[in-house]
């Protein structure tokens, strides 16, 4: 059987097989596992959200922990006012639900903060303390950063926090996902005003409360999760703002 | 009849054959994708930070070598000369984003672990550059061999280079499953009072084409065929 | 402005040989003359700059979640971002095979000289890497992708030459034998990626 496999017609045929063999498998692949792969990133969210709060859970155990330390679940826009609020077991499926709300493609998407919602997750603490968990998102060295920022009730001390990212370089920018990181936001402070955190590197002071050391080798990595903290929190504010108004009222 | 049964027991016989057995050895020192036939650079700056990272891209590129090599050699007289590069890239790709997807749905510890790779290893020259150089002329046994060979001589080099990093540089060693340990007792460090400190320079991607340079240095020290002119 | 800080940024502050270590394999194995370090560069500088603005249209209009609306707005939740690196690298690859043979034909010395790192563009991590970054940051416009692209284009023409600059004047120094040739690159390959180092995080 000699095909003159350099004739242009047969060339042509070979592209389009190919196309459309490589197309269907990649598609099928990607359909039918994206349910399995959409319920193991929200393992992961509650896997993270709870380790913010000190809770330490696995991705098997992560649903039925999830509503017995996250109260209620909001979701606010950048004034401050509540548009939803959720509790309970999540669907991943219902799109009302804070949870399900997807922060990192709104940071992607470059809309202002007018024209987007934000969640809040209202926690308690295995000792029965009250505690906000904030999501967080920005950009690193190589691709997206995001974590969660656990503060207590006065909105002001830092109880805990979680952080990951997808491409940062292993060993530098990738170690904030270490607890030996995540671990140094405890017990810290945000300022009164923006920068609400700083990541220092090199030269911060030990009783310095209102920042934490960056990564050696990762000052790209760091720089941005300061940001992404100091950002985030200046949305925020404007809800803790009516809260302790509220309650002072 | 005779001369069949003889003609298969050669054919068996070349399995393990002496070209079969040069397949597998070249690459490791001679041959080496690294150090000799200059592929495959990119990951060993980025992933040679920690063992662990660097074991779990040995073994990823070895199994896309592998299948990529036997796919392209079993298609190899069907591929049209004027996109043989695309077909290449489009195999390489397509093997590469399918582990990533069923890691992804299956083994999600895995895969997050794996997806800072995955753009790496398909653009990982050693891949296209066997596929290139040997499966598409080649048969699909030799081709296995070849992508071993090439496979095992990429692993050692990136062995041996995240060692020397991460004991400089970390202090630590790390393995998948294990993370990382450090092992040089605390009270060694400055910071406690000792003498000693890591070296920082060891974390960093340059240190890396130092460290491949020392141990070129090495081999060819060892072996004066491979000094260049 | 914001065209000159792109470009000089992908240039010095984001170099992709020696701020993000892409495209090192052909660059440390062309690099032995500056001639055809030249031409690789070059070639490279084309290739980024015409690949990423037609990737960048590919990621705005056919492969983004919402992308594919104007074709049908019913086809404003489809997400064909898994294809991205397979349609990436497909146009990629086409375009070096339109660049091999526009080579092959103008400066077929430069062709030999080239060798099987002409085709190898294609896999060049810094091509691909252009495309990502570019996904990644998501450009305004295909005016400022295409500066990106350039800009890393030149950047990588500029380390390239550079190497090969210095691996042409050490022939006449002192290099210990076994470190001739490629192992005194790699070292000083590294010790150039520590100095320009010293750029980053520069503001422009």
């Amino acid at each position: 059987m000699a095909i003159d496999k350099n004739n242009t017609g047969y060339t042509f045929l070979f592209s389009i097989i190919m196309v459309l063999i490589v197309g269907t498998t990649l598609a099928y692949t990607s359909l039918s596992l994206k349910p399995l792969q959409k319920k193991n990133e929200a393992d992961k969210q509650m896997v993270d959200i709870l380790g913010a709060i000190g809770v330490t859970t696995t991705r098997e155990n992560a649903k039925t922990d999830f509503p017995i330390y996250v109260k209620e679940r909001l979701s606010i826009d950048s004034d401050g006012t509540v548009l939803n609020n959720s509790s309970g077991n999540v669907d991943p499926s219902d799109s009302s639900d804070p949870f399900n709300l997807d922060v990192k493609k709104d940071y992607r998407s470059k809309k202002p903060a007018s024209e987007l919602s934000f969640p809040l997750y209202v926690c308690e603490s295995e000792l029965g303390d009250k505690l906000y968990v904030i999501p967080v998102v920005g950009s690193g060295l190589w691709g997206p950063i995001w974590g969660f920022v656990a503060l207590e009730s006065d909105m002001n001390t830092i109880y805990g926090a979680k952080f990951d990212h997808k491409t940062e370089t292993p060993g530098l920018g990738a170690e904030i996902k270490d607890n030996e990181f995540s671990d140094k936001f405890k017990g810290q402070k945000l300022r009164e005003a923006s920068p609400y955190f700083t990541i220092i590197k090199g030269g911060r002071k030990i009783e310095d409360m209102h920042s934490v050391d960056g990564i050696t080798g990762g000052t790209i990595t760091s720089v941005g999760v300061g940001e992404m903290i100091d950002r985030t929190i200046t949305i925020y504010q404007r809800y803790f703002m009516s809260l302790t108004n509220s309650s002072a009222n | 009849m005779s001369t069949e049964n003889s003609k298969s027991t050669l054919k068996k016989e070349s399995l393990f054959s002496k070209k079969n057995r040069m397949l597998l050895k070249d690459p490791l020192s001679d041959f080496n994708p690294i150090t000799i036939q200059v592929l495959g650079i990119c990951s060993a700056l980025a992933i040679t930070v920690q063992l662990q990272q660097a074991v779990i891209m040995s073994l990823s590129v070895l199994f896309v070598m592998i299948s990529g090599n036997v796919i392209v050699s079993l298609l190899r007289n069907l591929i049209p000369d004027r996109i043989r590069i695309i077909v290449q890239l489009v195999i390489v790709a397509s093997l590469v984003i399918i582990v990533d997807e069923v890691l992804k749905a299956y083994q999600p510890d895995i895969s997050e672990k794996l997806s800072v790779f995955v753009g790496l290893i398909i653009t990982n020259c050693i891949i296209m550059g066997r596929l290139e150089a040997f499966a598409l002329a080649n048969k699909p046994g030799p081709s296995i061999f070849d992508a071993i060979g090439n496979g095992m001589g990429y692993a050692w080099v990136l062995l041996l280079v995240s060692i020397v990093r991460e004991i400089f540089g970390s202090g630590a060693i790390s393995l998948p499953g294990m993370g990382q340990v450090k092992f040089l007792p605390q009270d060694w460090f400055i910071a406690s009072g000792g003498f000693y400190e890591n070296n920082n320079f060891m974390i960093l991607p340059p240190m890396a084409l130092v460290v491949v340079g020392i141990i070129i240095w090495i081999q060819r020290s060892s072996n004066e065929a491979l000094i260049e002119d | 402005m914001e065209y000159f800080s792109i470009f000089v940024k992908g240039i010095f502050v984001e170099n992709m040989i020696f701020a993000y270590f892409l495209g090192m394999c052909s660059y440390l194995a062309v690099s032995k003359t500056v001639k055809t370090a030249n031409g690789l560069g070059l070639a490279v500088i084309f290739v980024l700059g015409i690949t990423v603005p037609i990737n960048y249209l590919l990621e705005n209009y056919v492969l983004q979640e919402g992308a594919l609306a104007w074709l049908d707005p019913d086809f404003a939740t489809v997400n064909l971002s898994f294809l991205s690196f397979i349609m990436f690298i497909a146009v990629i690859a086409s375009m070096v095979q339109l660049v091999e043979m526009i080579v092959e034909k103008f400066a077929p010395a430069l062709y030999g000289a080239l060798g099987i790192f002409l085709p190898l563009i294609a896999v060049n991590c810094s091509i691909l890497g252009g495309a990502l970054f570019m996904q990644e940051r998501q450009y305004p416009s295909i005016g400022e992708a295409t500066i990106f692209g350039l800009g890393s284009g030149v950047g990588w023409w500029l380390a390239i030459v550079a190497i090969a600059a210095i691996r042409e004047k050490i022939r006449y120094s002192n290099v210990p034998a076994p470190l001739q040739g490629l192992g005194i690159t790699y070292i000083i390959t590294g010790l150039m990626g520590i100095a320009f180092m010293s750029f980053m995080g520069i503001e422009i």
